[in-house]
């Protein structure tokens, strides 16, 4: 299996901290890897520098071939690699409907120059995107709220409208940050069936930031464990579990 | 000349430095960018002149004054004003533009109080003092060393006393601040007060060094303020202080003959507004801003 | 009391109504639409209308030449303040443009030869060609008085504002029912949720930013021919908090609100004039002028207060949270 993602060496400082202290590890093509480590550990802020919302201050960030460190979101994001936010971030006063629209690709009419030159491409291109996307509300079981604003939603309904949307993007990596905070069991059931299928039916690599270790051990099958900002451990859940070192990070033992 | 100059630009930007440490004195406790601020400065400015002239009052009962009534109308205007949009939980667009029509009123009411002829503090604007070179009347001196001296007060203030830390507590984290049992109503209402004050003493000091002026001098002096705020960091009360100087400075520098016959003097404002232009393109935050996000 | 039933007076206060819609459109494409706190919306005006004066003046251009590239040469300043400006945080943003639109009146005011000084337009040539700009519209004019079998070029001047401000009401609301409208839409919901989804917010903001001076400088071209000579004193930073409170009377956000907004206020200034009764007869004329605006930013204040989503706003949709 090839590596779709090589993050080499990350650093990044806020003033005299150093969140990320040279983080390595490589993410490989079709996998679900979980992403743990104790608080303050710098797991979100490497997934920031991954989605290219902080540069990081040294180390490369590798996908598919191409370094995508020193790319602002929306670059990274068009290169295939999406993510989700903790608190997910729906678009309030927009319909659900419009937040799937907008998750399109290469859209003709979402250009000034298309909308005048090139309608009926434009016109062609939405119908596909409205097909998709009410395909994707079914998939998540959302379809009754189509034209309900996302600020109406419930916070896990949310999480699954954001799932949607970035899946509507057709990307090769998801990042996901914990996606299963303040879900109900029931929903974190339905959520991990949804990336287990994405994966096997669209391969989809998925990255995930999690503090539940239950989920991550029961959705990963690489786990890397980071710690003060390095990678400590990387392994399957079972070799990480029963890792010493990873143990006394949690402990607080470890330094 | 370039002395001179520089002189001259301290004096300048003494008041701005002024002005700016009360503009982000709120701006740091209630995100507040307060356009009526430099019609507070007016106000402090005519009621300073209301005491001087017609009530026979010295230079410097007048400013007091003036200080005392800027700082009253300060508070009043959280009373009924920004209090309540607080109570809404109003964003800052809501409270730049209610601060847009509040600067509108403000204006207007001096106007229809005082009317827009021109007018002069009673004071001598020939005596004048040579140091090292440099010629400065003694209005001008009065505004550098006032300018010095309240902003060192100032500045001890926010150091050295407990409430003083409080306020700075709240410019870093106002939600934080008030779990932490600080009581923000109180340090609101002071944060108002000083503002005021500072806002009434650098109308007084503009008005005294451009020796007349007219209620529509504050609008003039508003932006070169906020210039300075923004170049010092929005927040900082030493960056306004900073920013202020070098604003004042590289006004009027920028007119030497020494830089290719020296910039016509009538632009000097726009030097004001390019000098932050550029350096909000070197550094988005200000020089002793942090990188908050909008 | 009399002047209260001239059509004459009520034409031309429909004329600034319309003139002020289209300035406000332009607004609520930058900040309704995407969120750009743009406070120096009048600088475009400057922009266009100077333009065009000084092309048709100085240059001996046809009017109808200069107009379009006037119109091109507000959208550039849009493009330049943008590409200099957008990348900074919201509040400084703001304050940038309000020292944009400053520095715009400031070369007007000073730069005699290019634009007449502070005489404005009027000394921009000799007599006779200063007013060419505005001689060649009111042929234009009346051309259109005659074939409509209007008697007043004041009705007429209504008439082609209003349907101007209409067709481009009608296209924004169009361009906004648009993919490319949805995108704006998003980036003033949350721009970082938009640009993680792959979405170049910034040259979205940009257009919108030069889509809305654009906006603002056919308005500047009305306002140079309806009022035939102008200064820079014209175009001082009221105007643009003017056009604010049309986009906050009508509607945040709503295309068709704008017109009402522009009405609303239209009326409300106009309408103070004819404030002869008590208290306000306690004053001279030139001391309700100053009262006038006293109660534009009270009502400014009560929006803000009360109904921050305007007469016709959705509250749902509100963006002053």
């Amino acid at each position: 299996m090839t590596a779709l993602l090589e993050v080499e060496e990350v650093v990044r400082t806020f003033g005299a901290v150093r969140a990320v202290d040279g983080a390595s590890f490589a993410v490989e093509e079709r996998s679900i890897t979980g992403l743990i480590g104790p608080n303050g550990a710098g797991k979100s802020t490497l997934f920031a520098t991954i989605a290219g919302s902080l540069k990081p201050d040294s180390g490369r960030i590798v996908f598919a071939g191409a370094r995508i460190d020193r790319r602002p979101t929306y670059r990274v994001a068009r290169a295939g690699v999406v993510r989700t936010y903790q608190a997910a971030r729906v678009l309030t006063r927009m319909t659900v409907l419009d937040n799937l629209l907008l998750a399109s690709t290469r859209h003709p009419g979402e250009r000034l120059a298309g909308v005048v030159l090139r309608p009926r491409a434009a016109r062609a291109h939405e119908r596909r995107t409205l097909d998709r996307a009410r395909e994707m509300l079914a998939l998540v079981r959302l379809e009754s709220h189509e034209h309900d604003y996302a600020g109406t939603l419930s916070g896990g309904q949310r999480k699954l409208l954001d799932l949607a949307r970035v899946l509507m993007l057709e990307p090769s990596l998801v990042l996901l940050d914990e996606p299963i905070a303040g879900v109900s069991p029931a929903l974190r059931v339905e959520l991990l069936d949804h990336i287990l299928a994405v994966r096997r039916d669209r391969s989809i690599t998925f990255l995930i930031v999690e503090h539940d270790l239950d989920f991550v051990m029961q959705a990963a099958d690489r786990v890397v464990v980071m710690n003060e900002g390095r990678v400590i451990a990387v392994g399957t859940p079972d070799e990480v579990r029963t890792n010493e070192q990873v143990v006394d990070a949690y402990l607080g033992t470890a330094h | 000349m370039f002395l001179q100059l520089v002189a001259n630009g301290l004096v300048t930007g003494s008041v701005y430095a002024i002005a700016a440490v009360g503009v982000s004195l709120v701006y740091g406790i209630l995100r507040l960018v307060n356009f009526a601020y430099g019609d507070m400065m007016a106000f402090g400015a005519l009621i300073a002149f209301g005491v001087n002239g017609p009530l026979h009052q010295s230079m410097v009962v007048a400013t007091l004054a003036g200080m005392a009534a800027t700082a009253a109308l300060a508070l009043t205007l959280d009373l009924v004003l920004w209090k309540p949009l607080r109570a809404r939980r109003a964003g800052f667009m809501s409270l730049f533009l209610a601060s847009i029509g509040l600067a509108l009123v403000l204006r207007q009411a001096l106007l229809l109080a005082a009317g827009s002829q021109p007018r002069s503090y009673h004071v001598n604007p020939y005596r004048v003092f040579v140091l090292g070179g440099v010629r400065l009347s003694e209005q001008q001196l009065i505004a550098i060393v006032t300018a010095a001296g309240t902003i060192v007060v100032v500045g001890l203030f926010l150091t050295l006393t407990t409430v003083g830390r409080v306020l700075r507590a709240m410019a870093d984290d106002r939600s934080l601040a008030a779990v932490a049992g600080i009581d923000v109503g109180r340090a609101t209402r002071l944060a108002w007060l000083i503002s005021g004050l500072l806002a009434g003493l650098a109308g007084v000091l503009a008005a005294l060094v451009e020796y007349s002026f007219d209620p529509n001098f504050g609008f003039e002096l508003l932006l070169p303020v906020f210039a300075a705020v923004v170049l010092g960091g929005i927040g900082s009360a030493y960056g306004a202080l900073a920013g202020g100087l070098a604003l004042g400075v590289a006004q009027e520098v920028s007119t030497w003959s020494g830089f290719a016959g020296g910039v016509n003097p009538v632009y000097k404002p726009v030097v004001a507004f390019a000098v932050l232009a550029v350096a909000l393109m070197i550094r988005p935050q200000g020089f002793f801003g942090q990188a908050r996000t909008g | 009391m009399s002047i209260l039933a001239s059509g004459s007076f009520w034409a031309f206060v429909g004329v600034v109504a319309g003139i002020y819609t289209i300035l406000a459109l332009g607004l609520q494409v930058q900040f309704g639409f995407a969120g750009l706190l743009n406070f120096g919306q009048v600088a475009f005006m400057a922009i266009s209308a100077y333009t065009m004066a000084i092309l048709v003046v100085k240059e001996g251009w046809s009017t109808w030449l200069a107009a379009p590239l006037a119109i091109v040469a507000a959208a550039v300043g849009g493009l330049f303040l943008g590409l200099s400006s957008l990348r900074l945080r919201a509040d400084y943003f703001a304050i940038v443009t309000i020292a944009f639109s400053e520095i715009v009146r400031y070369v007007a005011t000073n730069d005699t030869s290019l634009t007449g000084g502070t005489q404005g337009t009027i000394a921009l040539g000799p007599i006779g060609t200063a007013s060419e700009y505005n001689g060649q519209w009111s042929r234009f004019e009346g051309r259109v008085q005659h074939a409509l079998g209007f008697s007043s070029s004041d009705a007429t001047m209504l008439v082609i504002v209003w349907a101007v401000a209409v067709v481009l009401l009608a296209l924004t609301w169009f361009a906004l029912r648009t993919p490319w409208g949805r995108v704006l839409r998003a980036i003033r919901d949350d721009e970082d949720a938009a640009a993680s989804l792959g979405k170049n917010t910034f040259a979205y903001k940009l257009q919108a930013l030069a889509l809305g001076a654009a906006l603002a400088g056919v308005a500047g071209l009305f306002y140079a021919w309806e009022f035939s000579f102008f200064s820079p004193d014209d175009f001082q930073p009221l105007l643009t908090f003017f056009a604010w409170m049309i986009l906050l009377l009508g509607g945040v956000g709503r295309v068709w609100a704008v017109p009402v907004g522009a009405g609303v206020f239209g009326f409300i200034f106009a309408g103070t004039r004819f404030l002869n009764f008590p208290p306000f007869s306690w004053f001279a004329s030139d001391q309700r002028a100053y009262l006038r605006l006293i109660i534009v930013g009270l009502i400014i204040l009560a929006l803000v207060l009360v109904r921050p989503q305007g007469l016709l706003g959705n509250k749902r949709e509100m963006v002053l949270e």
